[in-house]
């Protein structure tokens, strides 16, 4: 329990709670800016062993994602083209944050791990959750906080569907 | 055994025939989306043809497995103490259960929850509990090993199986001319071309053949479908990447094949991005090609994407694009889940590398702006093919009908088409079909 910097969390988790909102409320190019610029955004992929369920993909193992913040910015510029069709039209989406816990990271940073819930509702389809937690890395902004890293790991070996929107 | 799976539901061959005529161009949309159809494509398909189940890489050592899928049949495959490899139905053969339900791991045993019936990595039945108290010593472990996929052939490291005893080899199933093609990504290569990790897997409410025929030369939908990526730059202007299709006897097809020197002269200017290293990696790369195969294969450099028949689809653009295997493995007529492998040369430079397994992900993967993109159209096809209407339509398959025999380029193998064609359609349904119903053309 010493770990945790209590005295920080409550900021932290409204950070989290807004990023979330932003993200719900389709409001990406406020959203992208909550990330530094060399941000880097990363979702290994799970495996199943017979003991061991920590597995995923090593640093250096291909991902479920791994960019950084200039092909998010792309990915945004293609959602505006109107002619990306796994988004068009938008998905609804809710993210569920909680379980938030902070620590000190490296270089100033802080890490905030945070459970996920999101929940994906395509045209009249039923709709997909994906669930796991987050590594996020944060820096202080002058106003607020910055993500350096977001690190996504999930609990599901087989996705519902393919992955659209943002975790 | 044999015969109980051969067993399919009642749809005759005549309406088989009128569903699926290659010749006239039509598909009916029925073949996406019947139970009997899919069920009979199960054996019929499934059991006649070879299945990739993995590489060698991923079990190095004695012990070593993974597990995979034959159609809906889930399998073992099990590197042997004299480093044989072994593929068996994961099936306990007292109440069916499966023995092994992890992706992949070492065991020297594998054990069935229910019971405790134990087996060997070659499949032997080994250990039965009480075998005196409650079968009295009368149980016959040697005619009870885990059920073994009689074929496993390999070809350059990648493992496949078929249950067809009499089926002609891998590499005739694959052909000369295809593998013309698929040697280049392999013989260029410094190092192997290995996988660089866990395998992807998600799901698509989709048929199976939809994606696999997609792959096998759709170059068509690029235009649409993927316009955005070309909006916003992530790629240059699809007309500049690719020229030809070709497609191969037993249903396989490639599209996105460019005009011989065309690959190279792109890769060269990529490598500026990366600096010297891999401008000297391009070199290097068709260099080995140029030597270990022949100049023509040197000059194409890069290959595009293409499907092996039934459902292994590959993709693979020069030598700073990693080489994707998705299998679409069915899981009933609107079912898909994708089983995706990224391989990569253990000998690229690390910037390279760095730069392919990202790329991968940020293209044709569950995340890619590509994937994303295909899937959801496929999803689209399905759910409107629900309708008693919409679902026994006939389909247009026709695009460049009674053009086939056109185009042609001193030296590249197969039967080649333009760009834009659908010849790699007709030729995948017209072995579906020459498989379905039994019987030639």
């Amino acid at each position: 329990m010493g770990e945790y910097l209590l005295e920080i969390r409550p900021g932290v988790e409204a950070f989290l709670f807004h990023e979330a909102l932003l993200l719900d409320d389709l409001r990406f190019d406020e959203w992208l800016e909550l990330f530094t610029d060399e941000a880097r955004y990363w979702m290994p992929i799970a495996e199943t062993l017979d003991y061991d369920q920590s597995r995923v993909s090593a640093e250096g193992e291909w991902a479920l994602v791994e960019e950084t913040k200039a092909f998010m910015a792309k990915r945004l510029e293609r959602m505006k083209s109107g002619m990306a069709f796994s988004e068009q039209p938008r998905s609804r989406t809710r993210h569920y944050v909680s379980n938030v816990l902070v620590t000190a990271g490296e270089g100033g940073t802080v890490i905030a791990r945070s459970n996920i819930l999101v929940f994906q509702g395509r045209r009249d389809r039923k709709g997909e959750f994906f669930a796991g937690y987050r590594l996020d890395s944060l820096v202080r902004d002058d106003s607020s906080w910055l993500i350096t890293e977001r690190r996504v790991f999930l609990d599901q070996r087989v996705l519902p569907r393919a992955l659209s929107v943002f975790l | 055994m044999a015969t109980a799976l051969m067993n399919h539901p009642e749809i005759e061959t005549d309406d088989l025939h009128r569903l699926v005529d290659p010749a006239r161009g039509i598909v009916n949309s029925r073949v996406f989306n019947d139970p009997e159809i899919y069920q009979r494509e199960l054996t019929q398909i499934f059991m006649k043809t070879w299945t990739y189940v993995g590489h060698e890489a991923q079990i190095p050592n004695v012990g070593d497995y993974v597990t995979a899928f034959i159609g809906e049949d889930s399998v073992i495959v099990s590197r042997g103490r004299g480093g044989d490899i072994n593929v068996l139905l994961n099936s306990c053969r007292h109440r069916g259960l499966a023995v092994c339900s992890s992706d992949r791991g070492n065991a020297s045993l594998f054990r069935c929850p229910y019971h405790g019936w134990t087996y060997g990595r070659d499949g032997a039945l080994l250990g039965v509990p009480k075998m005196q108290e409650a079968y009295h010593n009368e149980l016959d472990k040697a005619s009870h090993g885990l059920v073994r996929v009689p074929r496993v052939e390999i070809y350059r490291g990648f493992i496949f199986a078929n249950w067809d005893y009499g089926a002609v080899s891998l590499e005739d199933y694959l052909g000369r001319d295809m593998l013309w093609y698929l040697d280049i990504p392999m013989v260029g290569a410094l190092g192997d071309l290995v996988p660089i990790g866990p395998v992807m897997k998600f799901r698509m409410k989709t048929n199976w053949k939809l994606a696999s025929e997609n792959f096998a030369g759709d170059d068509y939908h690029v235009l649409s479908t993927h316009g955005a990526a070309f909006r916003i730059g992530f790629l240059p202007d699809y007309d500049h990447l690719a020229d030809y299709t070709a497609n191969f006897d037993h249903g396989h097809g490639m599209g996105d094949i460019p005009k011989p020197g065309r690959a190279i002269e792109n890769d060269r200017g990529m490598a500026q991005m990366f600096g010297p290293d891999a401008a000297a990696y391009v070199e290097a790369f068709n260099a080995r090609v140029r030597e270990h195969l022949s100049e023509r294969q040197a000059d194409i450099h890069g290959i595009g994407e293409g499907n092996i028949f039934p459902n292994l689809s590959w993709i693979k653009f020069g030598c700073f694009h990693a080489f994707g295997l998705l299998q679409w493995l069915p899981k009933g007529p609107n079912e898909v889940e994708v089983w995706q492998t990224t391989f990569f040369d253990s000998e690229a430079p690390q910037s390279v590398k760095d730069y392919a397994r990202s790329q991968m992900s940020q293209e044709n993967a569950a995340a890619g702006i590509f994937g994303q993109d295909d899937g959801e159209n496929f999803e689209r096809i399905s759910e409107v093919l629900r309708g008693a209407v919409c679902g026994k339509q006939d389909l247009h398959y026709a695009m460049g009908l009674g053009h086939e025999d056109e185009m042609k380029v001193e030296g590249l193998p197969g039967r080649l088409g333009p760009h834009y064609t659908e010849a790699n359609h007709r030729n995948f349904y017209r072995y579906w079909l020459q498989l379905m119903t039994g019987r030639e053309g």
